[in-house]
């Protein structure tokens, strides 16, 4: 579908290029007779356009790289921020580097990196062969949201329903802290850097068999909160459970860090351009219907706005608004770092701050020698603005034969139903209430995604709604990249949870509206398998 | 596959004018002069992967099990002797750690192993209530506090103490509790740098079954290897690798202590400060980039490195490059002076800084030729 927009000289250019064959984007090329037709995709190199990097496109750098197209100033900016993603937060106080100190007190880890590990996703935790489980500690990147359980499915969002924001958990919180600073704990000295509660991780299997007796074994992964600060030792077989954490109605979902490449250009994309490929009563009878989520927009909430409320564009549930929103959320959240939007520590107003704080002295308030935010505003917008500005890498073999066959099968069998291919940006407008770069402007974008939720199956379910999604839903996860994704990190899965090992298995877990196309991949023969996988791969 | 190197626009109009099945006219086709080389890139790949890479690691693991050793006999005999042995160790485990950093990619970053051993700066403050509440240190245990008490500098720390005026420390200032510390860090350290010696040599991920690490670094583009599609893939992660580290070394580890003046020194920034062996650390991650560069250790018989994929396409470049990279390491060994300075107190000297300045200068021309120069060579290789 072409739309229109305005254009930079470059983009026009590019256009003249597409109308002279009749191409669009998304369209296919007109074919020769007897010729298979190849979407225009097919042919694409530079996935995000001007930002697209060439020189690490096809190694393990191939999403650290900051996007070619930057001014001098921005780049500078993005080093900036570059240096930020990397800083490892310590204890407060830290007299020599106060700029350092406010970790925690609880935390899931102690700088971006660990859990985007070279900005890309953080390794799968392993359970070795000799152990049911694991616990997780500082090498895992993977953590739960928590909430509880509403009485009924908000679907309106107001002030008076907090905007259908989910329920924090009493004296937990959104989001569980596998970790503490040393004193984190009322019983430290027992449960030495513990956090709110101790999580373990094991993984249960099933087996999937293609029609052509070809068998994939599926892992899940299940977890396990036990020992919570408010009743130590406490676990789900304990009597009368008395623990805020292990109550019935609380519910939980694992999430997992994701890459951090292209946030800008997906920011920049037209909000009515994703609005128009919402289809909530799935009108077009394609089993897919596509729904937008709307959230609590921090930025707009400071910014005095009645109704703060956006289109959700990032997170898993497509539950943040925006790169600020989501970057500063999880400094605070993730690391602990309070910061100019979120000025509060993550668990202000539990029985574990309000105890850590009297047991230490209040030497860790949220609040820097100053007085201000623990994270400067300086240091908040340079790590939104590397975020943002992350070079998104260059497809790689797309003239092979196997993959050129991979993009024309992903779109027979409907994957392009969800994982749109092609945008195209803003001319201009703010991103993240700031106004947008020349750099993310008005480029050719291919993330294939349609930036929507969808419901995609029990088999993926978490079962916990945030904002308008519901327990079985998901936002269509960005292609671009996802073949680098495992040189980038050997150990990365890909989910929300990292539970799929391969690209292979991430396929075969689809289910929901996306069951047709995992039935149409699986009823292709091997060999069409595989072009598909090595359509993706290029990516 | 043969790589050029675009601008952004001729991508975008390449690749659309391709969809059309066409390239426009053969008459307005420019006539683009052949800059391009051939390398065979195998040999150079498996041996930079086995012979420097996996060998550097094999190493590390066994001044690992050294290192462990060293702190079970400070333990069970607490003498001077043994104190100064087990620095000893700790400065030749730090060796191919510290040259290992000119590749850090893989299961060292994949595993967690880096922050687990070499995180900093120290969390002093933890590290003290931890001794204070604690005693019979498990490594297991251990494994499970957070990475600013151990690893690395956790140890140097107990071992040398804090640096400040001196790099000694007598065996009476080292508590009972403080070398059972010391012996469980040493434990984690050596189970960790095992992990990575198992990872590039046996299974990548430690699960039965799965490949190791360095075959599927060797074997680019093969069936199943989601690691690298292609040599070029490999090529570029090395050089990437080589500049990474020029650039944290020159504008990390020194400039940050650095500063731009005398008043805005920091020595609290200064790396491997308790045991004052920074330059040690220092011209050691730039012997790592030579180990890459020509393919051997220092010594060792020649065999092919990143310098052969140079000279492939331009001689003089390569040979001007590998003068670079020891004039870096010269002018690096250099910041001490005549009088052994160590860096934390060359950096607050006014002669020593215009050493540390010399030496920053040369480490910003190697990393501007390998960006430059070396990099791009990746476009213009034959594959």
């Amino acid at each position: 579908m072409m739309k229109m927009y305005q254009y930079t000289n470059l983009t026009f250019a590019i256009c003249l290029g597409l109308s002279a064959c009749g191409g669009s984007g998304d369209e296919a090329v007109e074919p020769k007779p007897n010729e298979k037709i190849y979407p225009a995709y097919t042919n694409i190199k530079a996935s995000g356009g001007e930002t697209t990097t060439f020189d690490a496109s096809e190694s393990g750098h191939g999403f650290s790289t900051p996007a070619p197209n930057l001014s001098a100033p921005s780049l500078a900016h993005h080093l900036e921020g570059d240096l930020g993603f990397e800083t490892a937060f310590t204890t407060a106080p830290n007299i020599e580097h106060p700029d350092l100190d406010g970790l925690g007190p609880v935390f899931n880890n102690a700088d971006c990196n660990s859990c985007h590990q070279r900005d890309g996703r953080n390794s799968t935790p392993i359970v070795p062969a000799d152990k049911e489980r694991i616990k997780l500690g500082s090498e895992v990147g993977l953590f739960l949201r928590i909430s509880k359980a509403a009485d009924e499915a908000c679907t309106t969002g107001s002030a008076a329903n907090d905007y259908c924001a989910p329920i924090p958990v009493p004296n937990f919180g959104g989001q569980l802290f596998h970790r503490g600073v040393l004193k984190a704990r009322p019983d430290w000295e027992d449960n030495l850097f513990g956090g709110q509660a101790d999580v373990y991780l094991s993984y249960e299997s099933k087996q999937v068999p293609y029609p052509d007796g070809h068998i994939v074994t599926l892992k899940k992964p299940v977890f396990a909160v036990e020992n919570p600060y408010d009743a130590p030792g406490e676990t789900l077989n304990s009597a009368n459970l008395t623990s805020d954490i292990l109550q019935d109605d609380v519910l939980m979902g694992w999430r997992n860090g994701m890459p951090v490449f292209g946030l800008g250009l997906l920011e920049a994309i037209p909000e009515a351009d994703i609005l128009a490929l919402v289809d909530a009563l799935d009108s077009n009878g394609d089993s897919i219907s596509g729904k937008a989520n709307f959230v609590f927009d921090a930025v707009k909430a400071q910014a005095g706005d009645s109704y703060p409320v956006s289109l959700g564009r990032f997170g898993w549930k497509a539950n943040t608004p925006s790169v600020r929103v989501q970057s500063l959320g999880a400094l605070r959240g993730d690391i602990g770092i309070t910061n100019p939007l979120f000025p509060d520590e993550s668990i202000t107003g539990t029985a574990l701050h309000d105890s850590y704080l009297t047991r230490t002295g209040f030497i860790d308030t949220g609040e820097d020698e100053n007085g201000a935010p623990e994270a400067s505003a300086e240091f908040s917008d340079s790590v939104v603005f590397y975020a943002e500005t992350l070079a998104v890498p260059a497809r790689r073999n797309i003239d092979a034969p196997d993959v050129r066959e991979g993009a024309r099968l992903f779109d027979q069998v409907n994957c392009t139903g969800c994982h749109k291919a092609s945008f195209v940006t803003q001319s201009s407008g703010d991103i993240g209430g700031v106004a947008m770069i020349d750099a993310l402007k008005g480029q050719t974008i291919y993330p294939f995604t349609d930036m929507l939720l969808h419901d995609m199956g029990e088999g993926l379910a978490d079962g916990r709604p945030d904002f308008l999604a519901d327990g079985n839903e998901w936002r269509t996860r960005p292609l671009w990249g996802i073949g680098l994704t495992q040189t980038v990190n050997p150990q990365a899965g890909f989910l929300h949870d990292g539970r799929a090992a391969t690209v292979e298995e991430a396929i075969l877990w689809h289910g929901g509206e996306a069951l047709m196309s995992r039935d149409g991949f699986m009823a292709l023969n091997m060999d069409e398998r595989k072009q598909v996988i090595a359509f993706l791969m290029s990516l | 596959m043969k790589q050029v190197k675009y601008s952004a626009i001729a991508i975008a109009l390449i690749t659309t004018l391709a969809a059309c099945g066409g390239s426009g006219s053969n008459d307005s086709t420019p006539v683009v002069p052949d800059n391009t080389f051939s390398f065979a890139a195998t040999e150079m790949i498996t041996n930079l992967t086995d012979d420097v890479i996996t060998s550097g690691y094999n190493n590390l693991a066994a001044k690992g099990e050294t290192m462990l050793l060293a702190t079970q006999t400070l333990v069970a005999t607490p003498t001077q002797a043994n104190l100064l042995a087990a620095q000893e160790a700790w400065k030749a485990a730090r060796q191919p750690w510290e040259q290992g950093e000119s590749h850090i990619f893989g299961p060292v970053d994949s595993l967690g192993i880096d922050p687990h051993l070499d995180s900093w700066p120290l969390n002093t403050t933890d590290l003290t209530a931890v001794l204070s509440v604690n005693s019979g240190f498990d490594p297991e245990t251990i494994k499970g506090w957070n990475d600013d008490v151990q690893g690395f500098h956790a140890m140097e720390f107990l071992l040398f103490g804090d640096g400040v005026n001196d790099n000694q420390k007598d065996i009476a200032e080292l508590t009972a509790t403080e070398r059972d510390y010391l012996m469980g860090l040493a434990g984690v350290f050596r189970d960790y740098t095992k992990v990575l010696d198992d990872a590039w040599q046996i299974s990548h991920d430690g699960q039965v079954g799965s490949k190791p690490y360095g075959e599927l670094v060797k074997t680019p583009g093969s069936d199943g290897n989601t690691f690298y599609s292609s040599q070029v893939g490999v090529i570029q992660e090395l050089i990437n690798g080589m500049i990474g580290i020029v650039d944290e070394v020159g504008n990390g580890k020194i400039a940050d202590p650095f500063g731009t003046s005398v008043a805005t020194t920091d020595t609290s920034k200064v790396e491997s400060q308790y045991s004052w062996n920074s330059l040690t650390d220092f011209s050691d991650n730039i012997i790592g980039v030579r180990n890459v560069y020509q393919g051997e250790f220092t010594g060792a018989a020649d065999k092919q490195g990143i310098i052969d994929f140079v000279t492939a396409a331009d001689e003089v470049l390569a040979l001007r490059v590998g003068s670079e990279i020891d004039d870096a390491i010269i002018k690096i060994k250099a910041i001490s002076g005549s009088n052994n300075m160590p860096f934390r107190q060359a950096i607050s000297d006014v002669d020593g800084r215009v050493r540390v300045q010399t030496a920053v200068d040369a480490l910003t021309k190697l990393q501007a030729s390998l960006e430059s120069d070396v990099l791009p060579l990746l476009n213009k290789w034959k594959v």
